[in-house]
């Protein structure tokens, strides 16, 4: 039998193969492929989210990233996720709070510093958090704003605060602050400043000045962040505002205007979170705007780094522990808060990271470990700095969604 | 017997063809909807349930009529049993996703922070999408089209010379060829970024030859560096999408008979006309599929404008990104997937009208 001989099909192979891969092909770019997966988030992160149920059970739960804890023992197990270098670490490696936390109580922790930006992080908790759902840690680290915006929206639980005796060490001038105003959602984990960080070797020269961001000859080579507050809020000060004081977007609209015409100029290399570090330390960045500690501790490894405060201006902001809605391991979180608002210990956190601790009488503490860190303004700032540096108004609901359209305007993809 | 028994003979024998492929074939599709109507969650709870003891029902039926139908009636069915696997998972991977996102696309978020959009038939988002993101879709088909022209100008001649001059390296280059796909391709971006890095060795080559002008005068370099521009993403676009256009072209390009060559070249053709007239033609259909498989992710690819680019460089799929994970504004990211869906689609069709290759070979 020759091919002639056999029934015809409907269409011929190559067509049917051309036109299949044409239309299978289109569907198959990643965007779509991203989109796909995105109608189903919800689904996803519930699976990741009841963990903390399981846990009751006694099953251990599979986590969503990064260390185990030591002899985890599943049911018990307190989970706090936190920014990256932000607590000290000994010299393998092991963080050393949570190990000395550990063998002091006996509560099994686990510690992840997957907390990279407050955007990214709100966008990854809100579906389950939304939706009724609980997470998985049962301490996270927001900035205050956000923890602001969860306390608002009741994604949080009341701290168990009447079984942390040492909560009464907490700096008078962060008792019941703008974003919390009851006291009874937040504690904050560590202060700070943001400033300008940026490596010698890449700028040639000392820098001094926010308006050193915008100088022609680093092209390129800046990079800011894309914490709105941090970034408007420099530019702010540049331009003579007071961010702490802005009750409206008009107020602030020439600084967008200034980052907008930077962004289109090519000044800026990348809007980053917490991870500016690596590319100011290889000198991808020759300036960026940074977080004191942060870069602090960089500088103990690469001695071209530098941080400033601005003369223009910095910012001062918080981090806080807040427990998302139905976090259970209550009374753990409770000891661990106790713990670490202890100066004694407190102060081995703060000598480490090197920013502003929020627990009172820790400078006498790290005058004990390290004399010259007691006297770092940077640390423990005098007058001169806390003049020098302003926080964020808090904004009304309104007021911040037409920040953040404006801001995401400018940096979003 | 006679012509009459025959013909009569042969009618039940039709008519049992006709029904057996009719009743395959409506399996195929109950079984199809079925499941594509659980993924879009059209039925749920106990419904969905019922759906797929239904769809297990369908494909144990087809399975028993098969076994005990004989051959002639395996042999009928035979067709729609194996295409079941593809179908039932495109109808619950591609078509059901599908449709959830064409829905989501039409909805708007009740509040800011609102987890459900609710469907309302809104076109919002598509006029958003338009409005707002012309740049980004501009970009990422123009850093897409340079990325795949660069790859079959590097990707050809290497075809060519695997193919034509490889002898029994054939398979080693062709082996070295698919290694990169041995790293993820994140890793392999991310290289790239070390790589190029302001302080990386390349720069400091570029540099040390006192080459930077020149650079800078292509627009490869921009103050000095090569990473974060626009260049850098192209390259590593092409870098990373280069395999895919490499193979279709290598398999196109080793089917053709080398005596065709010598045919010409006895009819005194001078070479650069015989590769022109017989070569470069019977291997356009291997630079068509090659396109489709670089052009096609390339557009919607986000890994290498997110390491390699710029604020000023992103590409729709960064865009995209940003709408789902991190605005969490989905039926705007929603929206904008189809419409970069929808631009592919045209695109492939007016290339398919103008390079199509049903007419070369």
């Amino acid at each position: 039998m020759t091919s002639s001989d056999r029934p015809r099909p409907p269409f011929d192979r190559r067509q049917f193969l051309r036109r299949s891969s044409a239309f299978g092909a289109a569907g198959l770019s990643l965007p779509a492929l991203l989109a796909a997966c995105g109608g189903d988030d919800d689904e996803g992160a519930s699976t990741g989210a009841t963990g903390g149920t399981d846990e009751t059970t006694g099953a251990t739960s599979p986590g969503t990233g990064g260390a185990s804890s030591p002899g985890g023992t599943g049911g018990d197990e307190l989970f706090f996720e936190n920014w990256p270098e932000y607590i000290d670490l000994t010299e393998d490696g092991a963080t050393g709070t949570v190990d000395r936390f550990t063998e002091a109580t006996g509560v099994a922790m686990r510690y992840t510093d997957a907390f990279n930006d407050n955007v990214e992080y709100f966008a990854l908790i809100q579906p389950a958090l939304g939706s009724g759902e609980t997470i998985e840690p049962d301490i996270i680290a927001p900035t205050s704003w956000l923890a602001g915006r969860l306390i608002t929206l009741g994604w949080v639980d009341k701290l168990p605060l009447d079984q942390v005796p040492n909560a009464a060490n907490l700096r008078p001038d962060l008792q019941q602050p703008a974003w919390d105003p009851t006291g009874e959602y937040s504690l904050p984990w560590q202060t700070g400043l943001t400033g300008i960080a940026y490596n010698l070797d890449a700028t040639g020269r000392e820098l001094t000045r926010t308006e050193d961001l915008f100088d022609p000859a680093f092209r390129g080579k800046i990079g800011m962040l894309t914490e709105m507050r941090d970034t408007i809020g420099l530019i702010l000060q540049h331009l003579g505002v007071d961010p702490s004081t802005i009750t409206s977007f008009d107020e602030a609209a020439e600084a967008f205007e200034m980052l907008a015409q930077a962004k289109a100029d090519g000044q800026i290399r990348a809007f980053t979170g917490n991870d500016y570090l690596d590319d100011l330390s290889t000198g991808n960045f020759a300036a960026c705007i940074g977080w004191s500690g942060d870069v602090v501790q960089l500088a103990l490894e690469n001695p071209a780094v530098r941080f400033i405060i601005p003369e223009e201006g910095g910012n001062s902001w918080a981090d806080t522990m807040v427990m998302p809605k139905g976090a259970d391991s209550r009374d753990a979180a409770a000891e661990w808060m106790n713990f670490v608002y202890d100066p004694v210990q407190a102060a081995q956190i703060t000598a480490y990271v090197q920013f502003v601790s929020p627990v009172a009488g820790v400078r006498e503490e790290v005058a004990k470990l390290d004399p010259e860190l007691a006297e770092s303004p940077l640390l423990f700032p005098d007058e001169e700095m806390l003049s020098n540096v302003k926080g964020f108004a808090n904004l009304g609901e309104d007021v911040e969604a037409e920040f953040d359209a404006a801001f995401s305007d400018i940096i979003g993809a | 017997m006679s012509a009459a028994d025959a013909e009569h003979d042969r009618e039940p024998a039709r008519a049992s063809t006709h029904r057996d492929e009719l009743v395959g074939l409506v399996a195929l599709i109950a079984a199809g909807v079925l499941i594509a109507a659980v993924g879009m969650r059209l039925l749920t709870g106990p419904l969905a349930t019922l759906a797929v003891a239904g769809l297990l029902a369908i494909v144990a039926t087809l399975v028993v009529m098969a076994i005990a139908g004989g051959p002639q009636a395996r042999r009928r069915l035979a067709p729609y049993g194996l295409l079941k696997p593809g179908i039932l998972w495109l109808a619950l991977f591609y078509l059901a996703p599908l449709f959830t996102l064409a829905r989501e696309s039409l909805s708007t978020l009740p509040s800011r922070f609102a987890v459900q959009a609710e469907f309302d038939w809104s076109i919002g988002n598509y006029t958003q999408a338009f409005r707002d993101f012309g740049p980004q879709f501009t970009r990422g088909f123009a850093y897409a089209a340079a990325a795949t022209v660069l790859c079959i100008a590097i990707g050809y001649p290497l075809a060519y010379v695997i193919a034509f001059r490889g002898g029994r390296w054939r398979n080693l280059l062709l082996g070295l060829v698919v290694l990169p796909f041995f790293t993820s391709y994140l890793i392999r971006t991310i290289a790239w970024s070390s790589l190029l890095a302001d302080s990386g060795p390349i720069v400091g080559a570029i540099d040390g030859l006192r080459l930077t002008s020149v650079f800078e005068a292509l627009q490869i370099m921009d103050n000095d560096r090569l990473i974060n521009t626009p260049a850098a993403v192209i390259g590593g676009l092409t870098y990373n999408f280069l395999p895919f256009m490499i193979l279709p072209i290598y398999v196109s390009l080793e089917k053709i008979n080398p005596a065709l060559v010598e045919a010409a070249k006895d009819l005194y053709s001078p070479a650069p006309s015989a590769f022109r007239r017989i070569v470069l033609p019977l291997s356009l259909p291997g630079v068509f599929a090659g396109t489709l498989l670089t052009f096609i992710p390339a557009a919607g690819d986000f890994i290498n404008a997110e390491y390699l680019g710029n604020p000023n460089t992103t590409m729709i799929g960064n865009s995209i990104q940003d709408q789902f994970l991190v605005q969490n504004d989905r039926p705007l990211a929603a929206a904008m997937s189809f419409v970069l869906m929808a631009v592919i689609t045209v695109a492939v069709f007016v290339y398919t009208k103008f390079l199509g290759t049903e007419e070369l070979s």
